[in-house]
């Protein structure tokens, strides 16, 4: 039986399409990464190891300040969209399916689906008039910005989460007179928990990744590692940016790595 | 709901309401702001200065036009100048607050979009030519012929830079035309000529500074900045200043309407053209500055480098490259997209 059902890895070429695609993905990471480590101002000529532009990013004062706001834009954004997406994965599968349910789905997904340049667009002018309004100039711009953006990433490991969770146990919590809450707090949330953590650092990634929204709606002095990176373009590209972009890889890839094994664990 | 706002009073807190005293804002292209100038500033006169960057001329007027944008000031190129000025999004200079105003070159005092100078002061500048490597090809080097009619030696190793407006500037002037011209009989040449060039070129690419450092191509259009940069790598490298016109540019530092710290914008402005500090900008820049007098404080391999100080005889040659309108840039846009094939 097994040699008759369909096996997409049995299609000719298979083999070679995956490592086309595999090379393509990784080989300008790797570029990236290794020149970063070039002894040389060029990026593209190796003139030996060297951890120079590692060390000249670091006391480079705008990168440490860029580095500071994405940080904090990242956390803030993180915690308030994971916030709204539990509340909103619960309220979408915690009750029976209800008119208007998959109008409400495509709603809480609309940043992945509205062109974030359009999005960046009207967040411009709203945020110009509410600047006008209220003289505030802060990170709160960005942190909404994010939030709003995040909160889809966040939203989606959280629900699949509870969409294979047995009803039973919160049923049997109730049956031995737990309230509701108590149901909730000592049942639920647990078992929700590694999805939770999960969508938080999803989101984080997200919100560290994030350029083109945040070019519209930063004010003075709020440059993120990714906005400072692109207005390097200008002029020639400097390893510095190399090693930037290997740190910022860096943090990517451990938190979606703790990602991996959190989603993975109960499964 | 106390939990709620008293974060966000922390975060007003943090970032602070409106101008508090002594800061400035500075809206600039990334990585083109001398941190030693600003240093020696905030050290003077006591005022922080926050420096954000754009990208893009475009994103910038974006921002700005959209209003409450908390900068002070801004330094858009020379055709965006007039843009901000006709949407009433900077203000006149009071020139009685800029007594090194007096400083800028004569040259770069009437310029086309603001004679007098009364918007704008310069911030860098430069220029759109050629650099080839004098082992490869010995001939004049100063003309457009370089990439649109090479030399045999040349061919097959010549770079164009993917630059729209830059290489349609130089092929329009070389054949007879002026930046944005929009006769057609001109614009027949000017696409006929860049058509037969192209096989004679290698590749459309950014990266001059290393390969031409390298040998690996034998000539390319080249702004002057990155000719200079690939000279210091490789001393065979040399740049051109086609005699049949070549392109310039310039960035200007404008003042905003709604600047909230006109005083320090003023200082700041007026400091940049002191020509020790202009000489400061250029360093860390790498382009030349516009202020006269500044060549004496300039660093030791920008005084002499030829593609900073332009020769006097090609001084009348270079032309503003703007963004075209209308007829000009329909007839660029098609010109570029069948190069492109």
């Amino acid at each position: 039986m097994r040699d008759r059902a369909f096996s997409v890895t049995g299609l000719p070429g298979f083999a070679t399409i995956a490592v086309a695609v595999f090379v393509l993905l990784y080989l300008p990471i790797v570029t990236l990464v290794v020149y970063s480590f070039n002894a040389g101002a060029s990026p593209s000529v190796w003139e030996g190891f060297s951890l120079h532009w590692y060390a000249l990013a670091w006391a480079n004062d705008q990168v440490k300040d860029a580095a500071m706001v994405s940080l904090i834009v990242a956390s803030f954004a993180a915690a308030i969209s994971t916030a709204v997406a539990t509340m909103a994965a619960l309220g979408t599968t915690r009750q029976k399916a209800f008119r208007g349910q998959t109008l409400i789905y495509v709603m809480i997904n609309q940043p992945l689906m509205v062109p974030e340049i359009v999005t960046a667009v009207a967040l411009l002018l709203v945020f110009a008039v509410v600047r006008q309004w209220t003289g505030y100039t802060g990170l709160g711009y960005l942190i909404l910005a994010h939030s709003a953006f995040c909160i889809p990433f966040a939203y989606l490991p959280i629900r699949a989460r509870l969409e294979s969770m047995d009803l039973t146990l919160e049923t049997a919590a109730a049956d031995l007179y737990a309230s509701r809450w108590q149901a909730f707090r000592r049942v639920t949330l647990p078992l929700l928990a590694p999805a939770i953590a999960a969508g938080a650092m999803l989101a984080f990634v997200i919100s560290l990744d994030d350029v083109v929204i945040t070019e519209f709606v930063k004010a003075p002095g709020q440059d993120t590692l990714p906005t400072y990176m692109l207005g390097q373009l200008r002029r020639a590209m400097n390893p510095d940016v190399n090693a930037i972009s290997a740190m910022l890889l860096a943090v990517t890839l451990v938190l979606l790595s703790l990602f991996y094994l959190m989603t993975r664990k109960r499964d | 709901m106390k939990r709620l706002l008293l974060a966000t009073s922390l975060l007003a807190a943090s970032t602070g309401f409106a101008a508090a005293e002594g800061e400035l804002f500075l809206y600039n292209w990334g990585n083109y702001t001398s941190p030693d100038v600003v240093k020696k500033f905030e050290e003077k006169y006591g005022v922080k200065v926050t420096i954000t960057d754009f990208d893009s001329n475009d994103t910038a007027l974006a921002k700005v036009e959209a209003g409450a944008s908390g900068f002070d000031l801004v330094v858009p190129s020379a055709g965006f100048v007039d843009i901000y000025a006709q949407k009433g999004l900077i203000q006149e200079l009071d020139l009685s607050k800029l007594p090194n105003h007096k400083n800028i070159a004569p040259e770069w005092m009437d310029v086309e979009w603001d004679k007098g100078r009364k918007w704008s002061i310069p911030y860098q500048w430069g220029s759109t030519g050629v650099s080839v490597n004098t082992k490869d090809y010995g001939g004049d080097i100063n003309t457009s012929a370089i990439f649109l009619d090479p030399p045999a030696e040349l061919q097959g190793k010549i770079n164009v830079i993917p630059e729209m407006g830059d290489v349609m500037a130089l092929a329009t002037m070389y054949y007879g035309g002026k930046v944005c011209d929009d006769s057609p009989e001109v614009m027949k040449k000017v696409r006929d000529g860049l058509l037969a060039a192209k096989p004679k070129w290698m590749s459309m690419d950014y990266s001059t500074v290393e390969k031409m450092g390298n040998h690996d191509y034998a000539a390319t259009v080249d702004w002057n900045g990155s000719a200079m940069r690939a000279r210091l790598k490789n001393p065979d490298v040399a740049y051109g200043y086609p005699k049949e016109g070549y392109g310039l540019w310039m960035d200007n530092v404008v003042l905003l309407k709604d600047a909230r710290n006109v005083e320090n914008a003023y200082l700041f402005m007026d400091f940049i053209m002191e020509p020790e500090n202009a000489a400061g900008l250029s360093a860390f820049a790498r382009y030349a500055n516009g202020i006269a007098g500044s060549d004496a404080f300039m660093p030791e391999d920008m005084k002499t480098a030829p593609e900073i100080v332009t020769p006097a005889e090609f001084k009348d040659k270079g032309k503003f490259v703007t963004t075209c309108t209308g007829k000009a840039l329909e007839y660029q846009t098609a010109i570029w997209t069948e190069l492109q094939k």
